[in-house]
């Protein structure tokens, strides 16, 4: 093949000023051609978003009608905003807002660090055999039943003959009523998060650690930085871009609390600080058989879910970092 | 560069629209029903008599959507579904359908417009469903019912119950009325030398002896009076039984002729005191407002517990499983029956019983599928047949040699789990029950007798909710919030993290969020109803 | 590999790190063993003992039942199908995309990120997707459980950033060689993203195999359920709803054993959590030496 003279591709925006209108687009058709593998490549996933995420998006609309599944989509009448009137109109709104903002951030400032500790920790493992025996073992939670992990929880803190009860009582004397107590139930379900999540969670980081490579720390150790330097300069800027790029996604969610989980360890004494807007959506879902309003209630979370998410990325790209565009 | 933009936009915009409407069209119900196993046929006469021979018209296709509760089923071609087949005439194909995900298939169904035969209705009162049937979704079976041998003999209370604006746009599937009770431990209450309570004082020192007096007799002081779960639905109701005793209504009682919330009756609050000095004394598990309802009968067989108030029949459960227990450590004494039932004590009021809804869930007939009301005749008339007390054994247990043998005439099941559960297990799905379970039984223990005969002379003592069969545009809207609140109030107010005036409170809360307009609701359509005659 | 010269401070962090681990490890995998321990266990112990890693009663009647028909094994292996193929569906979709976008001279690229964000968060619900499904004759086959979810936005965004994180000096040193874009991404570009490939299709496939809803949905035939809907319908016989009308029919129902429960769960999880290992080699340290001189 012929060696090329213009500019390789990757090395940069092109530039697409072009003196003539005419000149400027047969460069441009140009270019397509050149790069027609690029589209190719682009066309299935394309089609995919069209077909699978843009056709379905009609679905959106429900939320300004009084969709019933028999009357099918044109026959449902028109609400206008009346779901949203009554979702903000609802006198519990600023407790659900509430109560799902601190248990997604308790979740940012407690949960996300975790994995990318643990997976550092893991990092600093020589023995191949013992870093693969824990991995494998910590990636086991993530796929124990939700149920489950209720279940068990409540062996271990209820103050009916739970075992941890049991302990304090022996050493001081009372109990906590973890389970019940308003207090408590954040705790509890971030400790719940971690045990089950973090494991999984490594993965990434420990795929993104895997790329680093070698000959830099080599370089290092020959310019004589010990291990803490090792850290601070090799390794934690190797996963500092998938770090940031998960915050920023992780923003698109802060609305959601992942339904299961709540719903397990709501009830009546600790429902104060436990129902959040997903646990309430499916409460009003099963009365209404409402697919109106959770869809209602989905398109206001999704709404602040996108301005959180281009924030947020405006927000890292202007400490120079790359973002998820 | 911005005109090529705009250029692709515009494409995108328009290739999207295109197919999303494309799409929209599709979602639309269109009745045009490709179903094919509508087979229709002008000439037979389709009243149901019991004798009619098959063979003289074509075996009617249809199709029924159940809920699976297992992960075996039975098939179309298995042995019990043809034999029905022959027995019915008929040509079945069996939709099943998890349960866990039932609703939503249930509400896919109706948007998809394709629905079989024969639709199990899991929900009288859902919205999706109700919008369906009064759009005209479903035949209005009110006055078919007559014509046919067993369903003429349907429970009166019960199909009030089941109606949508006052017609019956399915057949219920019947259950028993009486069902809720009290279940205790039987050897417990010997033990501590007491005879079974008549009074609520009885109930209560009952519940303070087997707290006390160490009835299962291990020497340590580790067991209370009663078990109690969060739940307050319809099984798991041990408050909701308890209430009636002290003379609370049943969610609604009548006062003037209107119609009152239960928890604004001094009754209630009566009722609650007492379950509040229960909690505060220990006689009732600390935890309730916790516990996993999905284990809420290991205490009574883990010896921690010895009464359980919930549906009568679970004393023949609860038996069998502490018998199960006690011949692990080789205790058992397998002619003894551990677990008692009883109907409830009495208050100043007499004796109250909780009643059920006396169905769960109806079958309904769409009229996209059956559209003829020769069809519809014919379909009702194998819902009629399946009452016949062989198709209900049919169904139930299966083929008689195979999957039970009979012992006189108690049915004898066999011990092949897997068999029973990919031949028959579901089939009972279909049954409508109407009037009764008429079909053989397991041997009956002396238990599962009594609870038979309880739950049938509990009849005379249930007190019906007036308002069961109202649909109420307030409580679609707002239900459960109102009910959470009266539970969250109640609940707090018997562990003692309000006292009566919070509680209170909380119930004037109740009335301004929406009960006030549910209160005024209801006591229209009660009005309504009573003047209808 | 890695010549650290040993410091006391050193050795004392390592030593603690593997304490620390281990006590993680531990407490990571004891529920599942109690899981385990359950399913070989028999009903009545599981009603006594709260919580126990070895059984007092030891029966397998639990996986006897199981694989007593072949309903579970037949889910079993429509899991797997579905797992294999959909990965692979997966991957095919989300690399080439990925690795378009990562080229930030593509023409619409913003247009297209904006596209895939926008999607991620707004969407239209279960009723339009199955709609779709259904125009498109999907409904009842495994293209339905495959094709709706075949690009996750989430990875799609992180593999073109992995891509675009790849030295540029590599495509331009293999360019002036003479090698075409699809060359390039085959024999170059794809060997060196190896753990980011082994990441995503563990996700993917660990998507899969927990998939239960899109079969309930899609799947009419019951000979075509994945395990995942077996496991949901046991698992969860206890968990009714307050309310619901199922919740009379207790008496009507038999319920499954706990045991089974439990069973069902070991054998729902053990053939996913075996996937793991077989990619752990891929995150080994050093995949990219030498691949990039100076």
């Amino acid at each position: 093949m012929k060696i090329r003279t213009e500019p390789s591709p990757g090395s940069g925006s092109v530039a697409a000023a072009a003196p003539t209108a005419s000149l400027g687009r047969t460069r441009r058709w140009a270019k397509l051609k050149k790069d027609k593998w690029i589209y190719l490549l682009l066309a299935p996933g394309l089609l995919y978003f069209l077909i699978f995420k843009y056709v379905p998006m009609w679905g959106i609309l429900l939320a300004f009608k009084d969709y019933q599944p028999f009357l099918g989509f044109w026959k449902s009448s028109w609400v206008g905003f009346e779901h949203f009137k009554v979702f903000f109109g609802n006198p519990e709104f600023v407790m659900l807002l509430r109560n799902t903002l601190i248990l997604s951030f308790y979740n940012l400032l407690f949960y996300f660090p975790v994995p990318i500790i643990l997976a550092l920790l893991l990092n600093e493992v020589r023995r191949a055999y013992f870093k693969r025996t824990i991995q494998t073992l910590i990636y086991v939670p993530h796929f124990i039943s939700m149920v489950i992990v209720a279940s068990l929880t409540y062996v271990f803190l209820t103050t009916q003959g739970g075992i941890v009860n049991g302990l304090l009582e022996k050493y001081t004397g009372s109990t906590i009523d973890f389970l019940a107590s308003p207090d408590w139930f954040r705790p509890m379900i971030i400790l719940q998060t971690i045990w089950k999540e973090s494991g999984f969670g490594t993965i990434i980081f420990l795929a993104a650690l895997a790329g680093v490579d070698v000959e830099q720390y080599e370089a290092a150790i020959m310019d004589g930085a010990n291990r803490w330097r090792q850290l601070w300069h090799i390794t934690l800027p190797s996963i500092r871009n998938t770090i940031v790029i998960l915050l920023i996604l992780r923003m698109g969610e802060v609305m959601d609390n992942g339904f299961e989980q709540i719903y397990l360890m709501l009830n009546p004494l600790n429902r104060e600080v436990a129902e959040v807007f997903d646990t309430y959506v499916y409460m009003m879902g099963i009365t209404q058989g409402a697919f109106s309003y959770s869809t209602a209630v989905g398109l206001f979370k999704a709404v602040i879910g996108v301005i959180l998410v281009l924030g947020s990325n405006w927000l890292a790209k202007r400490f120079g970092q790359t973002g998820i565009y | 560069m911005r005109q090529r933009k705009l250029k692709s936009w515009t494409i995108l915009a328009a290739s999207a629209v295109a197919l999303a409407s494309l799409a929209g069209c599709g979602g639309d119900n269109s009745n045009s029903n490709s179903n094919s196993e509508s087979a229709a046929s002008p000439k037979a006469s389709p009243s149901g008599s019991a004798g009619q021979q098959a063979g003289t018209e074509k075996p009617l296709d249809l199709s029924i959507m159940l809920p699976i509760f297992k992960t075996n089923y039975p098939k179309d071609d298995g042995p019990v579904t043809t034999e029905i087949e022959k027995r019915t005439n008929t040509n079945i194909h069996l939709e099943w359908v998890p349960n866990a995900s039932y609703a939503d298939k249930f509400n896919i169904t109706l948007a998809s417009g394709k629905l079989p035969t024969i639709i199990y209705v899991p929900d009288v009162k859902n919205p999706s469903f109700v919008n369906a049937a009064k759009n005209g979704a479903f035949w209005d079976l009110t006055g078919y019912l007559k014509d046919y041998e067993y369903l003429s003999q349907a429970n009166e209370v019960i199909l009030n119950n089941s109606t949508v604006e006052g017609k019956n746009y399915g057949i219920y599937r019947g259950r028993a009325l009486g069902r809720n009770g009290i279940n205790y431990r039987k050897d417990w209450l010997e033990a501590v030398g007491m005879q079974p309570p008549k009074t609520i004082d009885d109930f209560y020192n009952m519940l303070k002896a087997f707290k006390e007096k160490d009835p299962d007799k291990n020497g340590k002081d580790d067991t209370y009076g009663m078990v109690l779960v969060k739940w307050t639905g319809q099984w798991a109701s041990g408050f909701d039984t308890i209430k009636l005793w002290f003379g609370a209504p049943n969610k609604w009682g009548v006062a003037d002729g209107k119609l009152v919330p239960e928890h604004q009756t001094p009754e209630y609050l009566e009722a609650l005191k007492f379950m509040k000095k229960l909690y505060e004394e220990k006689l009732i598990n600390q935890d309730f407002a916790v516990f996993d309802s999905a284990k809420w009968n290991d205490p009574v067989v883990n010896n921690q517990a010895g009464v359980i108030v919930d549906v009568t029949d679970n004393a023949a459960r609860l038996d069998d499983k502490i018998h199960a227990a006690l011949a692990l450590e080789g205790k058992d004494n397998p002619d003894v029956h551990y677990v008692d039932n009883m109907i409830g004590v009495t208050g100043d009021h007499g004796l109250r019983a909780l009643p059920t809804s006396g169905f769960a869930g109806m079958l309904s007939i769409p009229k996209s599928t059956v559209k003829t009301e020769e069809e519809l005749k014919r379909v009702l008339s194998f819902i009629d047949r399946m009452n016949q007390p062989e198709l209900q054994t049919l169904a139930g247990y299966g083929i008689e040699g195979k999957h039970y043998t009979l012992d006189g005439s108690d049915i004898v099941p066999s011990k092949d789990a897997a068999l029973l559960e990919s031949e028959v297990e579901g089939l009972n799905q279909m049954l409508t029950f109407i009037p009764a379970d008429q079909g053989l039984k397991v041997k009956q223990t002396p238990l599962r007798l009594q609870t038979t005969k309880i739950q049938k002379e509990a009849e005379q003592y249930i007190v019906p909710n007036p308002a069961e069969p109202f649909i109420s545009t307030v409580y679609s809207q707002k239900g459960q919030q109102l009910d959470n609140i009266i539970n969250d109030a109640r609940i707090k107010f018997i562990v003692g993290q309000t006292d009566e005036a919070g509680l209170l409170s909380a119930f004037e809360t109740w009335k301004k969020s929406g009960g006030d307009d549910l209160t005024k609701e209801m006591n229209e359509l009660y009005a309504a109803a009573n003047n209808k005659g | 590999m890695n010549k650290t010269y040993r410091t006391f401070g050193g050795t004392v962090f390592d030593a603690a790190n593997y304490i620390v681990l281990s006590a993680i490890g531990i407490a990571a995998v004891l529920p599942f063993l109690y899981v385990v321990a359950g399913s070989f266990a028999s009903d009545a112990e599981l009603t006594q003992r709260a919580f126990f890693i070895v059984p007092h009663s030891f029966s397998l009647m639990a996986y006897k039942y199981i694989f007593s028909t072949d309903t579970i094994l037949h889910s079993l292996i429509n899991s797997m199908y579905v797992t294999v193929v959909g990965t692979l569906v997966n991957l095919i979709f989300t690399v080439t995309m990925a690795y378009g976008l990562s080229k930030k001279n593509v023409a619409g690229r913003n247009m297209i990120m904006n596209l895939i964000i926008f999607s991620m968060l707004f969407g239209g619900g279960l009723i339009p997707t199955y709609l779709v499904v259904r125009e498109l004759q999907l409904l009842d086959s495994y293209w339905a459980l495959m094709l709706p979810g075949a690009i996750s936005a989430f990875n799609l965004i992180i593999v073109k950033n992995f891509f675009q994180e790849l030295p540029p000096e590599l495509e331009e040193a293999a360019k002036i060689d003479g090698c075409s874009d699809l060359s390039l991404l085959w024999r170059i570009v794809l060997p060196l993203s190896m753990p980011v490939l082994a990441t995503f299709t563990l996700f993917y496939a660990v998507g899969h195999w927990n998939n239960f809803f899109s079969a309930l949905l899609y799947i009419n035939d019951p000979e075509k359920w994945p395990l995942q809907v077996m496991l949901r319908q046991i698992v969860l016989l206890s968990q009714m709803a307050a309310g619901s009308a199922d919740s009379v029919d207790y008496n009507y129902v038999q319920q499954a054993q706990q045991s089974i429960k439990m069973a069902v769960i070991v054998v729902g999880t053990l053939p996913i959590l075996f996937v793991y290992p077989f990619l752990q080699k891929h995150f080994a340290k050093g995949v990219l030496i030498g691949s990039v001189k100076g």
